[in-house]
């Protein structure tokens, strides 16, 4: 579930940014923070569409138990 | 015959049963038409007979049992029928309205003999069951249970409830693992039964196996699709629609049909027609992330720049304007200074030649007062040298008169004036004698006179008693 709230609210987070910049509500003093910060969300929320860490095995094992 | 023995009739079992078989034969001569629940259909492949086994309950209890008969023909027409109206094969745990003659065999016993089925009465007992499963769900408040669960941005951990050999299972796949985005799944299959009577228990369990796991998954799919229209009746079940409906997961469905949605269907989180469309709706939820996440590249890029443009379009106007102004400020002051500069420069003339002729006039008037002053300084002189030269003369008279006077004292004390009055001066060796032990006998002695000297000797000499 840490999983699914880091990728949700990284994705909540860009939502924003990109509001807050289409909005024209950031200043160019702040621009370049929040450009590098949705690149790192951008980054997390790509990994989380083309990953998964779930093993199989590991879930077998608790069935088991 | 019956046999006489000991004035007893005795029948054979045979005669008893061919008896029971007459007078049931005789009495139940046409057929009825009878409702029933099928408890057990006890269907023979090999012979494609059936035995149904028919009972009647009452509040749960079976209050009436009777064994049937069933052919391969009539069990093949009504199964056919059943099929056409139902979507269900004929099957045990329905009720069935049927056609029969009652049979007493002298072997078999007494059954039923079915000849027919209505199809239609079936029909209305299942979309009965099928109500009261929803109107037992409803008073229970679970028939929206599962919709309340929140579906994850990203549904990505699948467990799968269905059969790994299914067309539907194969469709699912197919569309969730190909997918041209790159978009990743992880789906571990739960295998069960899908339709006919034992797929209730059999999703059950895994539903049960699953909620073990639960924290691995985001979604439960279950999934069915190939098998045709049949033995979906089970979706109705009370029982199994409410673990769907009660599964801590979103529980996803495609079961793929054709016939009303089942009660299963209508509780799940989501109901897709068939597997293929569940696996779209998952894309499809993917895509609602990775749309945004892609297009943020683009509008960031494309608000910064534009951000960028309007900031320095914004600086070079204002640059452009602080020039200006500048420019009119510096000529407004450089005409002020050149304004300034001209009225110093004629001021300064002006004073200049003012202060200038100030001087002369000043000059003028020094000379006037100098060459007065020189002229009483001169007059004062002169009359000073006047009044020196007549102090002087008086000063110089008197002096004389001293003079004269100290003159004439001087000369009444010269030697020879004190001569003239008869002193005379000793001298030894040229020296005048002033005292008495300066001479001794012998010495000669010269006494000058005015008139001459006097060469003596010295006879003795007697020094005067103090």
């Amino acid at each position: 579930m840490n999983e699914a709230i880091k990728y949700t609210k990284a994705f909540e987070e860009l939502q924003l940014i990109v509001e807050e910049i289409e909005q024209g509500e950031i200043s160019v003093d702040e621009l370049s923070a929040k450009v590098k910060r949705a690149a790192e969300l951008i980054k997390v929320c790509k990994q989380k569409l083309t990953s998964t860490e779930e093993d199989v095995n590991k879930i077998l094992k608790e069935l088991e138990e | 015959m019956p046999e006489l023995i000991q004035d007893k009739q005795i029948f054979s079992l045979l005669e008893v049963t061919r008896s029971i078989q007459k007078t049931l034969s005789d009495r139940y001569a046409s057929s009825y038409w009878i409702k029933a629940e099928m408890n057990k259909l006890n269907y023979y492949s090999h012979s494609g007979h059936c035995y149904p086994e028919l009972v009647e309950k009452v509040n749960g209890k079976v209050v009436a049992q009777m064994r049937c008969t069933l052919w391969a023909d009539d069990y093949k027409r009504v199964n056919a029928q059943f099929l056409k109206v139902l979507k269900e094969p004929l099957k045990e745990g329905i009720k069935i309205f049927f056609q029969a003659k009652v049979k007493f065999d002298p072997s078999y016993g007494l059954s039923l003999h079915i000849m027919d089925i209505d199809p239609s009465f079936t029909l209305g007992d299942l979309e009965k069951e099928k109500q009261e499963t929803i109107d037992k769900l409803k008073k229970e408040n679970l028939y929206d249970r599962n919709k309340k669960n929140i579906l994850p941005l990203l549904p990505q951990r699948i467990a799968i409830i269905s059969v790994e050999t299914s067309k539907g299972y194969a469709d699912f796949m197919e569309v969730i693992e190909k997918n041209p985005w790159g978009y990743k799944f992880f789906h571990m299959l739960f295998p069960a039964i899908l339709q006919g009577e034992n797929a209730i228990e059999s999703i059950n369990y895994q539903l049960s196996r699953i909620e073990k796991v639960k924290h691995h998954f985001d979604v439960v799919a279950i999934i069915r699709g190939g098998g045709g229209d049949v033995g979906l009746s089970c979706y109705n079940n009370y029982a199994l629609a409410k673990n769907i409906s009660i599964f801590p997961l979103p529980v996803l469905t495609g079961i793929g049909h054709a016939t009303n949605e089942t009660v299963s269907e209508m509780v799940s989180f989501q109901n897709s027609i068939t597997p293929t469309k569940l696996a779209e709706f998952l894309l499809q939820r993917f895509h609602a992330f990775a749309n945004p996440v892609n297009d943020a590249t683009t509008t960031i890029v494309r608000e910064s720049r534009n951000l960028l443009i309007a900031v320095n379009s914004v600086l070079q106007s204002e640059a452009k304007l602080f020039r200006s102004i500048t420019g009119n400020l510096i000529l407004k002051n450089n005409n002020t200074i050149n304004a300034l500069r001209s009225n110093m420069i004629q001021t300064a003339r002006f004073t200049f030649k003012h202060e200038n002729e100030v001087l002369l006039n000043l000059r003028q008037l020094v000379r006037k007062d100098v060459s007065l002053l020189v002229l009483n300084n001169q007059r004062e002189l002169m009359q000073s040298s006047i009044t020196i030269q007549k102090d002087v003369g008086a000063i110089l008279k008197t002096a004389k008169q001293s003079l004269t006077s100290i003159e004439k004292n001087i000369a009444n004390m010269s030697p020879e004036s004190v001569m003239k009055r008869g002193y005379s001066i000793t001298l030894l060796n040229g020296k005048a004698v002033k005292k008495i032990r300066d001479v001794k006998p012998e010495d000669q002695l010269t006494t000058q006179l005015i008139d001459g000297v006097i060469i003596s000797t010295v006879e003795s000499l007697k020094k005067k008693e103090i």
